[in-house]
C-alpha cells in the first residue's frame, strides 16, 4: 500500500499566515472597543447596552472583545441554502464555492442594438432567465434597477420577477424595512408560511452598513428583521480605502472586517444561531476619477485577506468577483472577469457575487452572465485539481503504448479523457481554417447568440398558479399603500 | 436460407440494429459477438457490413464532425467495425469489394509529427477505406512506390511544419510526371486550400474529419 500521499492535489492559496491573521482580527476588536461604532437605531443601541456594550454621545457603541467573540462562536459557520423547490443546493461554509449575478445596475447595454439604455423590468426578466439557464449560476439577483418600476416598489418587483422566473435562490436588496417585509411575505407565500421559509430558506437578504464605522437605520433594521425571523443575511461593508477608510489596505481592511464583525454582534445578540454570511469590499477609490474599482488588484488582496481571516474564524464568507471597471464588454472585461474569478475561487470565498457586472457597478450587459458561466466552469475544472494514484499515474498504458505509439486508441484514454479534460461551450478551440468557415465567431458574437437562444428557447419551471396569484395579491397591496 | 419468412426478417433487423448500436457506442466485445450471431444466423453478409458496421461508422463520423462524439469515442467505434469486419472478411465472395477504396497515408519526409496524420488513418479504416500506413518522415517515392503496389485510390499525406510542407508537392509532381491515377489529400496545420492548389493536390482536409469527407468525395462515394 501507498502510504504518505494524498492522492488529489488541489490549487492552494493563502495571503495570510496565523499571525497576520490574528494581527488584523486584534486590530478590528481594538477598534469596536476603542473607537466604536455608530448605530442609527433605537433598538439596537438597547440590546448592545443590554449586554455590555458601552454607549456614547447617544449611538455611538463600544462593543468588548468578549461580544464579538461571543458573536462569532454562536453564528453558523455553515448556512444551507435551498431552492424555490426545498431543494438543498447551497452549502455555505468551509471552502466550498458559489456564484451568482450582483443587483441593481441602472444601466444595460441592449442585447440587440448594443446601446446603453436605462434598465427595465423585462431586463430583470431576462437575466433570471439566462441566470437559470446558466449552469454554473449557483444564485441570482437582480442584475438590474429598473427605471419603468416607480421607486420604493422596484426591490419587490424584482423579487416578484426573479422568483416567478427561477428556482435557484435569489440574492436581494430591498430599500427599506417595509420593502423586505413585503419580499418576505411574498417568499413566506412561496415557502408556504414564514415558519417553513427560515426552515427552507431559498433566499438572502443583502444589506450593508456604511463605512466608517456606521450601521444605518435602514441596515441594522433589516439586519434585526432578518435575524427575527432566520432568513439568512449578508451583512457586508463596501469601503473606498483613502475616503470611507483609512489608504493603508491593512487599515481599510482593519476597518471594514469591525464593521462586519460589529454586525454579526448586532445580529447574533438579536437572534443567537440565525444564518449571516460576512465579508467586505475594501477597494480603492481611483484618486484621479473618484470612480470605485471593482477589480483593482489591491481590491484582490483585501479580498483574500478578509477571507483567510474570516475562514480562520469559521464564518461563511461573501465574496465579489467576475466583474469588470470597463463600461462596455471588452478585452478589459475579459481579463478582470478571469483574474478576479480565479483569485475568489482561490480564496475560497462561498458566496461570490457580482458574476455579469461591467461599469464598475452600474451597468448590466446579460450575455456577460454566460461568459462569467464560462470562466466559472474552467476555473471550477482548475480548482479541482488532479489525481495521482496507479490509475492516474497510467503506468501500465504507457508501458502498453511504449516510445513512438499513440495514447488515441487507448481504452485508458476514453475512460479518462471526459472527466480528466474540461471543455469550453463558448471558448474558441476551432482551428483556423474551421473557424473561418464558421463564420469567424469571436465569443463576444457568440455570447449574444447564446443569450437570445436562450432567452427564445429556455422555459424555467414555473411558479404553481396558486402561489403566482398569491404574489400578485401582494404586489396589488403594495402599490396601493405606496399610491397612499 | 430462405427469405421472406417475416420473423426471421424481423430478428435480421434486430441483429443489425444491435450491431449497429455496438459500433456506435464503441463497445468491441458486443459488436464481435452480434456480427457472429448474425453470421450464424445467416444473414447476408452484405446486410451486416452496409446496414450495421458501415451505416454506424457514418453516423460516427457525422457526429464527430457536428462535436457531438470525441476522438477517444471515434476511435472505439472504430475499433468495434474493425472487429465486426475481422469477422465478416472469411466471408466475402471473390465478387464482393470489402473496401470502400485504398488509401496510402503517412507524413511528409522529415515530419514525425503523426497524431493528426493517425486518426485520419483511423478514421479512414473506420469508414470501410483500406489503409497502407507508411508512418512518418515518408520520402516521396516511398508514398508513390507503395501507391503503385497496392493499387492505391489516394494518397494522404501530412505536415506540421511549414519545411516539411513542402514535399508533398514533388509526390503530386512525381504522379503527374508518370501519369500515375492517384489522387492526393493533403492536411496538417501550416497547410491549406491555397497551398493545395499551389502544389495541385486534389483535396485538403482541415480536420480529421474532413480528410475523411474529401477522401470519400475524391472517390465518389
Amino acid at each position: 500500500m501507498e502510504t504518505g500521499l494524498n492522492n488529489q492535489c488541489t490549487p492552494q492559496f493563502r495571503l495570510l499566515d496565523e499571525a497576520q491573521i490574528l494581527r488584523i482580527y486584534q486590530t478590528a476588536l481594538r477598534i469596536l472597543d476603542e473607537v466604536g461604532v455608530r448605530v442609527n437605531l433605537t433598538k439596537a443601541v438597547d440590546i448592545l447596552a443590554g449586554h455590555g456594550a458601552r454607549v456614547r454621545d447617544k449611538n455611538v457603541v463600544e462593543i468588548p472583545s468578549f461580544l464579538v467573540e461571543a458573536a462569532v462562536q454562536s453564528a453558523p459557520s455553515n448556512v444551507t441554502l435551498y431552492n424555490r423547490k426545498k431543494e438543498p443546493v447551497m452549502e455555505l461554509g468551509g471552502r466550498r464555492i458559489y456564484f451568482g449575478t450582483g443587483t441593481d445596475l441602472p444601466k444595460t447595454v441592449d442585447l440587440v442594438t448594443r446601446e446603453i439604455r436605462d434598465t427595465k423590468a423585462d431586463d430583470i426578466v431576462a437575466s433570471t432567465v439566462i441566470s437559470d439557464a446558466a449552469p454554473n449560476i449557483d444564485f441570482i439577483a437582480s442584475y438590474g434597477l429598473p427605471r419603468d418600476i416607480p421607486p420604493g416598489l422596484h426591490y419587490i418587483r424584482c423579487f416578484q420577477l426573479e422568483v416567478e422566473n427561477s428556482v435557484k435562490p435569489i440574492f436581494f436588496t430591498a430599500g427599506s424595512l417595509q420593502d423586505l417585509k413585503v419580499i418576505l411575505d411574498m417568499a413566506s407565500a412561496v415557502a408556504g408560511s414564514s415558519r417553513e421559509l427560515a426552515r427552507y430558506p431559498f433566499l438572502i437578504q443583502y444589506s450593508e452598513p456604511t463605512s466608517p464605522l456606521t450601521h444605518s437605520e435602514e441596515a441594522v433594521s433589516k439586519l434585526i428583521c432578518c435575524a427575527e425571523n432566520r432568513v439568512p443575511i449578508n451583512y457586508t461593508p463596501a469601503l473606498l480605502a483613502g475616503s470611507t477608510g483609512p489608504v493603508t489596505l491593512a487599515g481599510a481592511l482593519s476597518v471594514a472586517v469591525a464593521e462586519a464583525l460589529s454586525g454579526i454582534v448586532i445580529h447574533q445578540l438579536a437572534a443567537q444561531g440565525a444564518p449571516i454570511i460576512t465579508g467586505v469590499v475594501a477597494t480603492g477609490m481611483d484618486m484621479l476619477k473618484a470612480t470605485i474599482s471593482y477589480t483593482a488588484p489591491e481590491f484582490r488582496l483585501t479580498h483574500s485577506a478578509y477571507a483567510d481571516l474570516f475562514h480562520y474564524l469559521g464564518l461563511p464568507i461573501w465574496g465579489t468577483a467576475g466583474c469588470s471597471d470597463a463600461q462596455f464588454p471588452d478585452l478589459q472585461a475579459g481579463a478582470e472577469y478571469g483574474f478576479t474569478l480565479l483569485n475568489a475561487a482561490l480564496d475560497g470565498c462561498n458566496l461570490i457575487h457580482d458574476c455579469g457586472y461591467i461599469g464598475q457597478g452600474f451597468v448590466a450587459s446579460p450575455e456577460m452572465i454566460l461568459f462569467a458561466d464560462e470562466v466559472i466552469a474552467m476555473v471550477k475544472r482548475y480548482m479541482r485539481g488532479f489525481e495521482i494514484d496507479d490509475e492516474h499515474l497510467a503506468m501500465d498504458v504507457i508501458r502498453k503504448v511504449g516510445p513512438g505509439g499513440h495514447f488515441l486508441s487507448e481504452k485508458h484514454t476514453r475512460d479518462h479523457f471526459m472527466k480528466e479534460h474540461w471543455r469550453p461551450t463558448l471558448f474558441n478551440r476551432e482551428n483556423l481554417p474551421n473557424w473561418i468557415k464558421k463564420g469567424k465567431k469571436t465569443v463576444d458574437q457568440k455570447l449574444i447568440e447564446k443569450a437570445l437562444e436562450i432567452l427564445k428557447n429556455h422555459k424555467p419551471e414555473p411558479l404553481p398558479q396558486g402561489i403566482k396569484e398569491s404574489l400578485g395579491r401582494i404586489w396589488k397591496e403594495a402599490t396601493q399603500k405606496t399610491r397612499r | 436460407m430462405e427469405r421472406g419468412n417475416p420473423e426471421d426478417k424481423e430478428m435480421t433487423v434486430d441483429i443489425i440494429k444491435e450491431i449497429y448500436d455496438a459500433v456506435l457506442e464503441g463497445n468491441v466485445d458486443e459488436a464481435s459477438s452480434r456480427v457472429q450471431q448474425a453470421l450464424n444466423s445467416k444473414v447476408e453478409v452484405k446486410e451486416i457490413l452496409n446496414r450495421g458496421l458501415i451505416a454506424a461508422m457514418d453516423l460516427v463520423g457525422e457526429k464527430f464532425g457536428e462535436g457531438e462524439l470525441f476522438i477517444p469515442q471515434v476511435l472505439w467505434s472504430a475499433k468495434a467495425m474493425q472487429g465486426g469486419m475481422d469477422l465478416l472478411k472469411p466471408h466475402f465472395s471473390p465478387t464482393d469489394r470489402a473496401e470502400k477504396g485504398t488509401v496510402v497515408i503517412g507524413t511528409a519526409k522529415g515530419d514525425i509529427h503523426d497524431i493528426g496524420k493517425n486518426l485520419v488513418a483511423i478514421m479512414l479504416e473506420g469508414s470501410g477505406f483500406k489503409v497502407a500506413d507508411l508512418g512518418v518522415d515518408v520520402t516521396p517515392e516511398r508514398f508513390v512506390e507503395k501507391a503503385v503496389e497496392v493499387k492505391a485510390d489516394v494518397i494522404a499525406m501530412s505536415a506540421l511544419l511549414t519545411t516539411t510542407m513542402q514535399s508533398m508537392g514533388e509526390v503530386v509532381s512525381v504522379i503527374k510526371a508518370k501519369k500515375l491515377p492517384f489522387k492526393v489529400i493533403i492536411g496538417g496545420a501550416p497547410v491549406d486550400q491555397a497551398f493545395c492548389q499551389e502544389i495541385g493536390a486534389d483535396a485538403y482536409g482541415m480536420d480529421a474529419a474532413d480528410g475523411l469527407r474529401k477522401v470519400k468525395g475524391l472517390l465518389g462515394r
